[in-house]
């Protein structure tokens, strides 16, 4: 029987009424027309629907909409603040992390939530991080380099430098 | 695609959760963390009309020390907790490591220690789309008649691939189950049936609450191993847990094997324990060629040869590395 929810997405509340068997996904896709998240494998293997619920990175396909009531969520879509893009996302940009661009919402959230976490992170702590975001072009270097890059910024400008 | 008429119910109290279990009896599943009931739905297998929520039940996401020196986990603790859990690490490094390497990192922030004990299992005919499945003959576990994967023997030969059990199996752990009548305690080595259909003697009506580890002996330390297609994101092809105490002297006075991902329940390797009891570590010689000839058929594999072999090597290093953690805590 559908349900009459409300959800945070990217600090606006929605209210939708929702099937119990759709997911996250499919409501931030099909009904909010939020494509950012991307629909992958579809069993939380790819990493491609990541968002973040309260701060943390999900599968947005593995979660189901009813669940995420209630949480703050975060998408792609969301992260660029008056059409300057986060730091992250620059970093991305600059250092070619990004080629068919399938992977890279995904990514880039589970490289927000790190560096929330974590803000001076080794390497080996990125790759970890980013374990569960898999890219089938670009391959790794370049991610890699653009999460620390982004890390640099990040605490050079938590530092006033 | 969705299944119809889905009652979702999110209680706010375990005895709220217990009530509505009475009520829609093997008709519901719950719904922990959903990384593997989310899939069953999506694809179409669930088998369920009703959903309950654990999320709003506030109880039972803690690991606290007992006052025997236990290790109480709540079972909806999320495995990457575990994971990252000094106690936990402490108390039995095999559950942190198998916590570690369980699902997928981006998953392990959901996924509960409760939802892993309870995993279905898994099987290639049966973990498939809707759409594949339309083209073909159901199999014993969606519903039909015949298991196509092993045809000859006829019964459902689907794999149980959950990573904590054996960690749990070899700590010597406990879960506490509540329903209707009360609560009751398994020990988690009887906590499964090796029946591919049903693979857990826990009651459709019963909830796991917490899971128990009882303090570790002197001289006693553990590891997991897990052998997996890709590192991050892969059920095990085999994973073994090893519990290994020494001693005085640095021999093994008891060893405790288990293994996950070779039938349809995790299990011991009783014979290579009882080998191992009373020697001396196994040197990098021991190549475990006992576990490949006493753990049984296994049917799914059409691999079978290698998988026996690997199963051996996988125990008899995870041996080594368990009596080397117990030398480094004594």
């Amino acid at each position: 029987m559908k349900r009459l929810i409300q959800l945070h997405v990217n600090g606006q509340a929605h209210d939708l009424v929702v099937d119990p068997a759709r997911t996250l996904l499919d409501v931030l896709r099909d009904q909010l027309g939020l494509t950012g998240a991307k629909r992958g494998c579809g069993l939380g293997a790819c990493g491609a629907c990541t968002v973040l619920l309260d701060g943390r990175p999900a599968a947005a396909c593995l979660t189901l909409a009813l669940e995420a009531a209630g949480q703050e969520i975060v998408t792609i879509e969301g992260l660029a603040e008056g059409g300057a893009l986060h730091p992250v996302q620059e970093a991305f940009v600059e250092t070619g992390a990004v080629q068919c661009g399938f992977c890279t919402p995904g990514m880039v959230l589970s490289a927000k939530s790190l560096l929330e976490r974590c803000p001076d992170p080794e390497p080996e702590e990125i790759r970890a991080a980013l374990a569960g975001n898999v890219c089938r072009c670009t391959g790794y270097v370049k991610i890699i380099d653009a999460v620390s890059l982004a890390a640099r910024r990040m605490r050079g400008a938590a530092s006033g430098d | 695609m969705p299944e119809a008429a889905l009652e979702y119910h999110a209680p706010e109290s375990l005895d709220e959760a217990l009530e509505l279990l009475a009520r829609c009896g093997p008709r519901a599943a719950l719904l922990a963390g959903g990384t593997d009931v989310v899939p069953a739905l999506k694809s179409g297998v669930l088998g369920k009309e009703h959903l309950v929520s654990l999320k709003r039940i506030r109880e039972f996401r803690d690991i606290a020390l007992g006052e025997r020196g236990e290790l109480r986990i709540g079972a909806f603790t999320p495995l990457d907790e575990i994971a990252s859990s000094a106690a936990v690490r402490r108390h039995c490094a095999a559950l942190a490591e198998a916590a570690g390497r369980a699902v997928s990192p981006l998953l392990r922030g959901r996924a509960t220690l409760g939802g892993n004990l309870c995993l279905d299992t898994r099987c290639w005919y049966f973990n498939q789309s809707e759409a594949w499945r339309a083209s073909r003959a159901l199999c014993l576990k969606a519903g039909g008649e015949r298991c196509w994967v092993n045809e000859t023997r006829n019964t459902c030969v689907a794999l149980f691939c959950a990573e904590t059990p054996p960690a749990l199996m070899v700590a010597g752990a406990r879960v506490d189950v509540r329903g209707p009548a009360g609560a009751r305690t398994i020990a988690v080595d009887a906590l499964y049936s090796d029946d591919g259909l049903a693979p857990l003697r826990r009651e459709a009506v019963e909830i796991v609450t917490t899971v128990v580890l009882p303090q570790s002996p002197p001289r006693w330390g553990s590891t997991y191993l897990k052998l997996a297609t890709r590192d991050s994101i892969d059920f095990p092809l085999l994973g073994v847990a090893a519990g290994v105490q020494l001693d005085a002297e640095g021999r093994i006075a008891e060893a405790r094997v288990a293994l996950t991902g070779a039938k349809s329940a995790p299990f011991r390797l009783t014979q290579f324990e009882s080998e191992l009891r009373g020697g001396a570590v196994p040197d990098e010689s021991e190549r475990g060629e006992s576990v490949a000839r006493s753990i049984g058929m296994l049917y799914l594999s059409d691999d079978v040869p290698y998988k026996r072999r690997l199963a051996g090597l996988l125990a008899a290093e995870a041996v080594r590395r368990a009596a080397q953690n117990a030398k480094e805590t004594a």
